[in-house]
């Protein structure tokens, strides 16, 4: 009794390795590659610079609507390239994901096709064990030669990725930093307009108009807190990317 | 990066525009706070509030152009990291259709197989689809 079972207990084992179609390691890889969609944070908060003159030109005069207006071009032409510079990282880690991906690596389907195209055959001489057994063959075999091919191939990327993608998220790091600064510019301004010329309202007169700006102001304020916090989960974000990036480019084995 | 240092000075001389800009704001609402001669809010004529801070807006516009400058050299210079990341990408697609080549290649055995049990079998007349199979297998490859 205690035999059997042991035996039991040995052929799930032997079952669920079999089943492990991948390394931790490539498991890793996988799940960095997932984080990938984390960077939209930072293309929201660009596409927003992107739109800084459109939020302020109501609270401004004439004259710094000209001046607003020309540095709005300048702003719009190096948004453009701001943006790109995700799309680079993006497609490396996306691309990453996929090589380092589980059904690369799995070649149950295959095996599956094996087996099931010799059953196929019933009146043939190989029976169920013969199948099994060549299935289970054939499923090594592919392992022996996938696995080793796709460690490779990963650690080849990883390594040869691990400056380019330092230098563009210092970069877009660099660039959320400038953004956080030009939003608090911004708010001053806004924020600054309604606040110098609230206190020459008349309160009878400008019942109305000192209700409205009173609370145009609450909403500005809720709205830059928010666009704070933004910023700094970008910055998580981003720092998050690179210490898992660093992490993943440590662990490769030197090259022989 | 094109240079981290002119990016750096670019950056903390708009900072410091910035800083002007806030303690002239500070200035310009304690005067309007201040009560005036007869008592009442504000302490200083709107004209003049409006002329101080059409200043500080100015000041800070000109931060804003700076940073925006920053900005702009802290981006430029990485076309060839860009590059890189594309190459490196096109380079992992390459890896992968080869592994898919042989994923092929053991589906291949399997046709092989399927066509050497229709043999075993005795169905020379079965033995059309599978070969069929296995001549399209092959000229993709």
């Amino acid at each position: 009794m205690k035999l059997s079972r042991l035996f039991l207990m040995l052929g799930l084992l032997a079952i669920l390795t079999g089943c492990a179609s991948s390394t931790p390691r490539m498991a890793d890889v996988r799940a960095f590659a997932a984080e990938s969609p984390k960077l939209g944070a930072y293309h929201e908060l660009t596409e927003r610079y992107r739109n800084t003159y459109q939020r302020e030109q109501p609270f401004l005069s004439p004259e710094a609507d000209a001046r607003e207006h020309e540095l709005d071009a300048r702003r719009q032409q190096a948004c453009d390239d701001f943006v790109k510079l995700q799309y680079g990282l993006q497609a490396y880690m996306q691309t990453l994901g996929k090589l380092a991906g589980d059904s690369r690596y799995d070649l149950e389907d295959q095996v599956k096709n094996v087996g099931s195209g010799i059953k196929a055959w019933p009146d043939s001489d190989l029976d169920t064990r013969h199948v099994n057994a060549f299935a289970g063959l054939t499923r090594l075999i592919a392992r022996g030669v996938t696995g080793p091919l796709q460690e490779n191939a990963v650690n080849d990327i990883l390594r040869d990725g691990q400056q380019p993608v330092q230098d563009v998220l210092d970069a877009m790091r660099t660039l959320l930093r400038l953004y956080d600064k030009t939003s608090d510019n911004e708010q001053k301004i806004v924020i600054g307009m309604l606040e110098s010329e609230i206190p020459f309202l008349d309160p009878k007169r400008d019942r109305l108009l000192l209700a409205l700006a009173r609370s145009q102001q609450q909403e500005k304020q809720a709205e830059y807190r928010l666009i704070g916090l933004r910023t700094t989960l970008a910055r998580k974000n981003l720092d998050a990317i690179e210490q898992q990036h660093r992490a993943l480019a440590a662990q490769i084995p030197s090259k022989p | 990066m094109a240079n981290p240092t002119q990016q750096a000075q670019i950056e903390a001389l708009a900072d410091h525009l910035s800083a002007n800009a806030d303690a002239l704001h500070q200035r310009l609402m304690r005067a309007i706070r201040k009560p005036s001669a007869d008592g009442a809010l504000p302490g200083i004529s709107q004209g003049v509030a409006q002329a101080l801070f059409e200043n500080e807006v100015a000041l800070r516009q000109r931060a804003n152009g700076l940073y925006l400058e920053a900005g702009v050299l802290a981006a430029s210079g990485l076309g060839p990291q860009q590059q890189q990341l594309l190459d490196l990408t096109e380079r992992a697609k390459e890896k992968i259709e080869k592994i898919d080549r042989l994923k092929d290649l053991v589906d291949l055995a399997a046709e092989l197989l399927t066509l050497g049990a229709a043999v075993a079998a005795g169905k020379p007349d079965q033995l059309l689809k599978p070969l069929e199979k296995l001549k399209q297998h092959i000229e993709a490859l």
